[in-house]
């Protein structure tokens, strides 16, 4: 997930390292950082931070070493970033199927929405379908390309992925 | 240690040719097209001294005409005497040192072409091949023989016809990790979903219209289940990436389930569908997938493309002519000269 945090940081040399050692040191990954010289409030300057970070335990981490490092968090937000991931589906799939393919993937975690759209002509007795899913993040991806690979095996419908994130 | 008796000037090089069909044929044309570029490139001799196909060989020490050759099995009478023996006892008996393996693929048992490569691996002669079957189902087998004998075996025309693939990735990229490839290896199978994609018509219409024009065969099985993917797939996973693997090991899924639907529906997201071959650490397979229009993959008609992702050069593609006699002889070039190019450099003589 993404986090955006805006830091108070000592104004002497080194500070900043000190600030964003955290995140590294937690197997976070820092996406931007703004650093604002100007800004300084009681000796102190402020800095905006985006990163993203693994889970929950991880970002206690990284604000629990800011704590004993002097670094002041200001601000945060969460920034729901998201992946789109698109399949397309064809066979000879009973709608009660295509409806468990689609309640499967709702069912798992992370999944923000789920689109599905047919073709205009339907020429053929199989059933082709336009799936759109929104993810919050990558693994999230591979999660459902595994759970959709399974299922065209099982269900025997022809899967066509794209080409990834 | 160099165990072959052709390095130098004032040498010849002296090529076995077995299979001499398409490839065989457009390679006799291109020795003798190049044999003087060679010459004044290296002081080396290009020279046939054996050809074979199903049933007949012709063999001279002082070197074959290379385009009497294709004459005389264009007008059917074969290529001279009939073969006494097999033809891995003859290679055995004769004197040349690279063997030019082109006889047709097999993917079951990899025959005839892995009994003649072993058998020149053994007798310590180079080797240069155009044939899957052995390379997909028997990689490491080989790879380990030509190390322990000192010789080489080269391959760059099994994948991706003329485009110069496995060359680049193991000598101009020899310092980089490659930790994945994605790419359209089968030139049969692009055109036929361009088709399906720009005219909007049915798979089967565009398999018959493929099949007129001589670019399917008229079993369109080997194509079109991406079982060819799949072996130049696994081909390139060890060559390049240096996995231990083989054809089987490669998930694969053909093109022949794809409707018109699904085409009409990818476009309507500004998407191709492509068959593309992919190895990454989740693992190894061949399937349709949608390409973004504009993206490399995203490539119309025959052509081949390869895209690698490595840790220094970050993204390289290549692309190129899939197939076809003067391409697939192209790639074969390549690997003579490759082998020209070892004898200079472990001679330590002097190229121009
Ligand atoms: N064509 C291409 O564009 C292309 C591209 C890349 C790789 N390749 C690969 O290159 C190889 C050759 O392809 P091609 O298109 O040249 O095939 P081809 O036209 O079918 O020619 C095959 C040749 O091998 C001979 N042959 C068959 N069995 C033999 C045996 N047991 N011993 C000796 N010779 C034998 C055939 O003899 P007869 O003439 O007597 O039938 C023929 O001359 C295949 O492995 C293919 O996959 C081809």
């Amino acid at each position: 997930m993404r986090v955006n945090v805006d830091l108070r940081l000592k104004d002497v040399p080194g500070q900043l390292i000190r600030a964003l050692e955290p995140i590294s040191m937690n197997e976070g990954n820092i996406v931007g950082v703004v650093h604002n010289h100007d800004l300084v409030t009681g000796g102190r300057i402020s800095v905006n931070v985006t990163f993203e970070h693994k889970d929950q335990k991880t970002l206690d981490a990284i604000f629990s070493a800011w704590r004993e490092r002097g670094v002041e968090v200001v601000k945060m937000g969460e920034i729901f970033r998201t992946f789109a991931a698109e399949y397309l589906i064809a066979g000879d799939l009973p709608h009660s199927a295509l409806r468990k393919i689609t309640e499967g993937i709702e069912s798992m975690e992370g999944v923000e929405t789920i689109d599905l759209q047919y073709s205009l002509s339907t020429s053929t007795s199989n059933k082709t379908v336009l799936l759109l899913v929104n993810v919050r993040n990558k693994a999230k991806v591979n999660e459902i390309d595994e759970y959709l690979k399974t299922r065209s095996e099982s269900d025997d419908f022809l899967l066509i992925r794209g080409t990834g994130v | 240690m160099i165990s072959s008796s052709y390095a130098g000037r004032g040498c010849d090089m002296r090529l076995a040719l077995v299979g001499f069909g398409t490839v065989g044929q457009g390679v006799a044309e291109a020795v003798a097209m190049k044999k003087d570029l060679v010459f004044d490139r290296f002081g080396t001799e290009l020279k046939i001294v054996a050809a074979f196909d199903s049933l007949t060989y012709a063999a001279e020490p002082r070197g074959l005409k290379p385009l009497e050759l294709v004459a005389r099995k264009q007008s059917g009478k074969g290529l001279g005497k009939t073969r006494p023996k097999s033809v891995a006892e003859m290679l055995r008996e004769l004197d040349y040192d690279v063997l030019v393996e082109v006889t047709p693929t097999n993917i079951e048992n990899a025959e005839p072409g892995y009994t003649n490569i072993r058998t020149a691996l053994e007798c310590c002669r180079d080797v240069v091949t155009s044939n899957k079957g052995p390379l997909a189902l028997k990689y490491r087998t080989l790879d380990d023989l030509s190390k322990k004998n000192g010789v080489e075996l080269r391959f760059e025309a099994t994948v991706g016809g003329a485009t110069p693939i496995i060359n680049l990735s193991r000598e101009l990229l020899m310092a980089e990790k490659v930790d994945s490839m994605k790419g359209i290896l089968n030139g049969t199978c692009n055109f036929i979903l361009s088709r399906m994609g720009e005219e909007g018509l049915p798979f089967e219409y565009v398999l018959k219209e493929a099949q007129e024009m001589g670019y399917a065969e008229t079993d369109p099985t080997y194509d079109v289940d991406g079982i060819d993917s799949a072996s130049k797939l696994a081909i390139l996973a060890n060559a390049i990436m240096g996995l231990d693997v083989t054809y089987h090991d490669v998930r694969r899924t053909g093109i022949r389930r794809i409707t018109q639907e699904a085409v009409e529906l990818a476009a309507r997201e500004k998407k191709v569908i492509r068959l593309i071959g992919e190895v990454n650490g989740g693992g190894i397979e061949v399937s349709p997938r949608m390409v973004p229009l504009g993206h490399p993959l995203a490539i119309s008609g025959t052509l081949n493309v390869l895209h690698m992702h490595t840790d220094l050069a970050g993204s390289i593609t290549v692309v190129g002519r899939g197939a076809g006699r003067k391409e697939t002889a192209s790639a074969i070039m390549s690997d003579l000269v490759g082998l020209l190019k070892r004898n200079a450099c472990l001679l330590n003589g002097r190229v121009k």
